[in-house]
């Protein structure tokens, strides 16, 4: 399986240029950052309040982490899943991939593999996206400092990782519901239910049992600097085991493969 | 010795009873088989089935005289096909398509080339495949399909849409694929006409029946066997009294005898017979079923 798994993810990574779900990715990663580097150039003060602060990076990252984990990161998700697993229906190629000579777990994997190294990129954009919307105000506002302070790398990297853990089931949970339904609007709405419903239910008790608020959840623990009443990191990944692996199984179990 | 086999296959659908029913396919190798049959007699669902594409319920498929299930990876590896519409990304150029192919199958980047060139591809440049014309995206499916030099090709109707110049152009290549490198291809197709000037072998199914299966010539020898021959006289009744006579059994209609066509000999000597009872002889033609009446009338059944 290992040879064929390389090939088939070789061969999805193609499949992704010029899709709209690469495009997403990309503007995905940029939206939150530009839409502080407005609010920074036409309120100044709120930034210039980080800059005295003593923990510009930290502030900013936090701030720009609110508009994304709470809604536009699960929805991208819901969206960018969708669309990559869509292009096989769109295409009428399920039937193509499947009578080529690799292992349908070579193929399943390789389509999921192709989502999470998506998502990587998407937190790279984004990373960088926060970095360039500090600096931006600054060199087009002589008022405003430009941010020469040191990035605590254990901090970004473990508050990214933090997120990234959580996407995870959202990711696999979006990819085996988009596998069954050649219909898109299936899969998004069935999505976009999953995260507004979880984000309704933020106050239940039971919501740590709801993968698509994790990000959200994850988000106000951090904000209020709350001690976790729950593990989100380990059921994020239990989760994230069940959806691949009852996705795998659904996947196989297709009585018509295209 | 057969590339594929299928024997005693059948196939239910919830909706469909018996959408196959008992198929013994065998397609020999290094044949042209041209799978026939009406607009939902069952050919893609064998072919599908041929693939790996629908779970087999009853009966035995083998490919290269094995079996699929345990064979799967290895006999897909010798397999090209094209079922039903183009199966190619829209969003992707013609090499990006193959491409991404060309990782799967492992095949050389070369080849990429080779069959664009093959399938009259090569000027497409950075044209997206979305932007084709339905021609061309049946020559860039029939391109994947070629891409890692399968020894058997398995195509579904892959003439659909063409221009009669297309179809003229893609009959051409599979020839010569079946001639230059032995390539063994199932074609189906709903149209006799379409396939009858390329396939070696035939096989007619309908309403999940095999109605026919043999070479083309079998299939033309009946052509004979349904002939008839025409007769017109000044005497009708006479006529038919002299065909009693050398025990020819004839129907009369519009005023011509008709009769199942016998051997040369025999026509000779009732045309001698009626000459000879001064019987002015008008017309004596023979009327041979075309093809297509007698694939109309197996599909009929």
């Amino acid at each position: 399986m290992n040879n064929s798994f390389i090939h088939c993810f070789a061969a999805e990574w193609i499949k992704k240029r010029r899709s709209f779900a690469a495009w997403l990715v990309f503007a995905g990663g940029f939206f939150v950052p530009l839409i502080s580097i407005l609010i920074f150039l036409f309120y100044p003060k709120q930034l210039l309040a980080m800059h005295t602060s003593g923990h510009f990076w930290e502030l900013l990252f936090l701030k720009s982490w609110q508009m994304m984990a709470i809604m536009l990161l699960p929805m991208g998700i819901v969206l960018a899943v969708s669309l990559i697993t869509q292009l096989e229906f769109k295409n009428n190629s399920w039937k193509q991939l499947h009578c080529t000579p690799v292992p349908l777990m070579s193929i399943y994997f390789s389509k999921l593999a192709v989502l999470i190294v998506m998502l990587l990129q998407l937190f790279l954009l984004f990373n960088l996206g926060i970095y360039i919307s500090a600096v931006i105000p600054a060199l087009l506002n002589s008022h405003i400092p430009f941010p020469v302070y040191a990035i605590d790398p254990g901090y970004l990297l473990k508050e990214n990782a933090n997120y990234f853990i959580l996407c995870l089931p959202m990711v696999a949970l979006q990819f085996m519901i988009s596998l069954q339904f050649k219909n898109f609007l299936v899969p998004v709405g069935a999505g976009l239910m999953l995260t507004i419903g979880g984000l309704i239910a933020l106050s239940w008790k039971y919501i740590y049992m709801i993968p698509s608020s994790y990000t959200a959840l994850y988000f106000l623990q951090t904000k209020d600097n709350a001690t976790p009443a729950h593990n989100l990191q380990a059921w994020s990944l239990s989760w994230f085991l069940i959806f691949i692996l009852l996705g795998y199984w659904l996947y196989i179990s297709k009585k018509e493969k295209g | 010795m057969y590339c594929v086999e299928t024997r005693q296959l059948s196939h239910s659908f919830s909706n469909h009873p018996d959408v196959l029913k008992e198929i013994n396919l065998q397609v020999p190798k290094g044949s042209i088989y041209g799978f026939l049959g009406p607009n939902g007699a069952g050919k893609t669902t064998t072919l599908r089935l041929l693939l790996g594409l629908i779970k087999k319920q009853r009966g035995e498929i083998l490919l290269f005289d094995q079996s699929f299930q345990q064979q799967r990876t290895a006999i897909l590896k010798k397999i090209g096909s094209m079922i039903e519409s183009p199966s190619i990304y829209g969003q992707l150029t013609a090499t990006e398509n193959l491409q991404l192919m060309q990782h799967i199958y492992q095949c050389p980047k070369s080849r990429i080339s080779e069959v664009l060139n093959i399938v009259g591809l090569t000027g497409t440049g950075n044209k997206k495949a979305s932007q084709f014309s339905l021609g061309m995206k049946q020559r860039l499916s029939l391109a994947i399909a070629l891409l890692h030099q399968p020894s058997l090709l398995i195509l579904d109707e892959p003439t659909n849409g063409l221009d009669p110049n297309g179809i003229i152009e893609i009959r051409d290549l599979l020839k010569k694929l079946n001639e230059e490198q032995g390539i063994s291809i199932i074609i189906s197709s709903h149209l006799l006409a379409e396939i009858e000037k390329l396939v070696t072998h035939v096989g007619v199914i309908s309403k999940g029946n095999m109605v026919f299966q043999g070479t083309l010539e079998s299939l033309s020898s009946r052509q004979y066997l349904l002939s008839k021959l025409i007769i017109e006289t000044n005497d009708l009744n006479r006529s038919v009294e002299i065909l009693q006579h050398l025990q020819l059994n004839g129907t009369t209609e519009q005023g011509k005898i008709i009769l199942p066509i016998p051997s040369k000999q025999t026509i000779a000597l009732l045309n001698t017979a009626l000459v000879n009872a001064g019987i002015e002889v008008y017309e004596m033609s023979a009327v041979k079923k075309d093809l297509e009446t007698i694939f109309m009338e197996l599909i009929n059944v």
